[in-house]
């Protein structure tokens, strides 16, 4: 196999890139100045060598504990579950929530043979046995996988002696209830709150 | 490129570069197709809730032949089904059903396997958590029937003899279902199934949804739908979904 085939081979194995998009970005790395292409590759090993998951709640870092974990402003009562590690980051551009997260690293789904043990369960419910937890936020994708994952969670916390809570669902800020889908709309109307 | 609107149930969606979303979709027009939801995941004004897991709508497809990816220009949700992911019994039960279809299903209009789906998804939407097992059973036995591959229960599935229905039989899942006597003592293999179980058997693939199994016979019923399964329908790769729900890890 050449060096091109390789190359292609390999930058088709990622996610949302086919054989013809493979090909032209190895192109594109053959017009570039050898240099750009040994950054490229020096990053490559410098991600696989130094990121792995936060020794506490699984959140990608390069130190044993990552940021948000060795934050000593952060309530490390409350913890907010998530499927990914880019899922904290859309919750910290909110700006609103100051306790520690959990990164379960997938959520349940058959259909992908990814079951519960699949899933950094017991490491939560190590955190939450360790005492200081007092609530646990689900906050699994608004989806029926998200769901079941979140329902399975919930049920393996039911006896540990913590609140446990699930981010709510409904409109979003700025919609239109004319355009809303009636999914939404059903879901908004029955987590309604007195005001 | 041509416009296929078709009443469709999503069952199996992924992520697909930055913004997108591929589903597959079992389909009353068009078979189970893949279809690319361009934009899917930024915006839920073009699909609205309609493209999470298990439901059911009017899809809007661009077709090409000759592509194995369609593209889905909308699809206008009738009923989304958020009971089956209230209950791990449901959900893993709607998953192996949806898995037999994906696995097996073919891409030729098929109202009789769309319908088999769909009632599948709402008897298990509906069960009980001690009756969902006894419901995804049933479900998966005429997703099978379906498919054309409905186990002999009545005649002999060698020579086509009737069988009288108090008969110990043998269950031949190479012969395709039991078999009477004189067929039987030749058989190579098989499992012997009382009256009782083969009244079972008949009642989850014609029957209405109302048997409950006890979970030794739920257990039973199980391992014999897995036989089944992989005698007729297996290609080789593992049954993740089925697999799940029987072993019931939750």
């Amino acid at each position: 196999m050449s060096a091109i085939d390789d190359l292609t081979g390999e930058l088709a194995r990622l996610p949302g890139i086919g054989r013809k998009t493979a090909l032209r970005l190895t192109y594109h790395l053959l017009k570039q100045p050898p240099e750009q292409s040994r950054r490229l590759a020096e990053a490559l090993r410098t991600l696989s060598d130094k990121v792995h998951p936060c020794a506490r709640c699984a959140n990608l870092t390069e130190e044993e504990l990552c940021s948000i974990c060795r934050d000593p402003r952060r309530d490390a009562a409350i913890i907010c579950v998530v499927e990914e590690s880019a899922d904290i980051g859309a919750i910290e551009r909110a700006g609103e929530y100051r306790g520690q997260y959990h990164v379960l690293g997938g959520r349940l789904s058959p259909l992908d043979g990814i079951s519960p043990e699949d899933l950094a369960i017991p490491q939560l419910l190590n955190r939450v046995d360790s005492g200081g937890v007092r609530e646990v936020i689900l906050a699994t994708n608004p989806s029926l996988e998200g769901e079941a994952t979140a329902l399975y969670v919930q049920r393996q916390l039911m006896s540990h002696g913590v609140t446990v809570t699930r981010i709510a669902r409904g409109l979003p800020v700025g919609g239109d209830l004319e355009y809303a889908d009636g999914v939404t709309i059903a879901q908004a109307l029955s987590a309604r709150r007195a005001m | 490129m041509a416009l296929l609107a078709t009443d469709a149930i999503v069952l199996h969606a992924f992520d697909y570069l930055e913004s997108s979303r591929i589903l597959r979709l079992v389909t009353r027009e068009g078979g189970v197709r893949s279809v690319l939801a361009k934009g899917a995941r930024r915006s839920s004004r073009r699909f609205g809730g309609g493209l999470d897991l298990f439901a059911q709508g009017t899809a809007h497809l661009y077709t090409k032949p000759g592509r194995d990816l369609d593209t889905l220009a909308g699809f206008d949700i009738a009923r989304s089904r958020p009971a089956l992911g209230e209950d791990l019994g449901r959900f893993t039960g709607a998953s192996a059903v949806a898995e037999l279809t994906l696995r097996f299903g073919g891409e030729a209009a098929d109202g009789g396997l769309f319908d088999a789906v769909s009632n599948a998804f709402d008897a298990i939407a509906v069960a009980s958590a001690g009756s969902a097992s006894t419901a995804t059973l049933a479900s998966a036995w005429r997703v099978v029937a379906e498919l054309g591959f409905a186990p002999a229960t009545d005649i002999c599935g060698e020579c086509h003899a009737p069988i009288a229905p108090d008969a110990t039989t043998m269950f031949s899942h190479a012969a395709g279902g039991t078999l009477c006597q004189r067929c039987g003592r030749t058989a190579p293999a098989g499992r012997l199934l009382p009256p009782d179980a083969r009244h079972t058997l008949r009642q989850l693939l014609y029957g209405d949804d109302s048997l409950t199994l006890d979970e030794p016979s739920a257990r039973a019923h199980q391992r014999l739908l897995r036989e089944f399964l992989a005698e007729h329908l297996s290609d080789g790769r593992p049954l993740k979904a089925l697999e799940l729900w029987e072993d019931r890890r939750w």
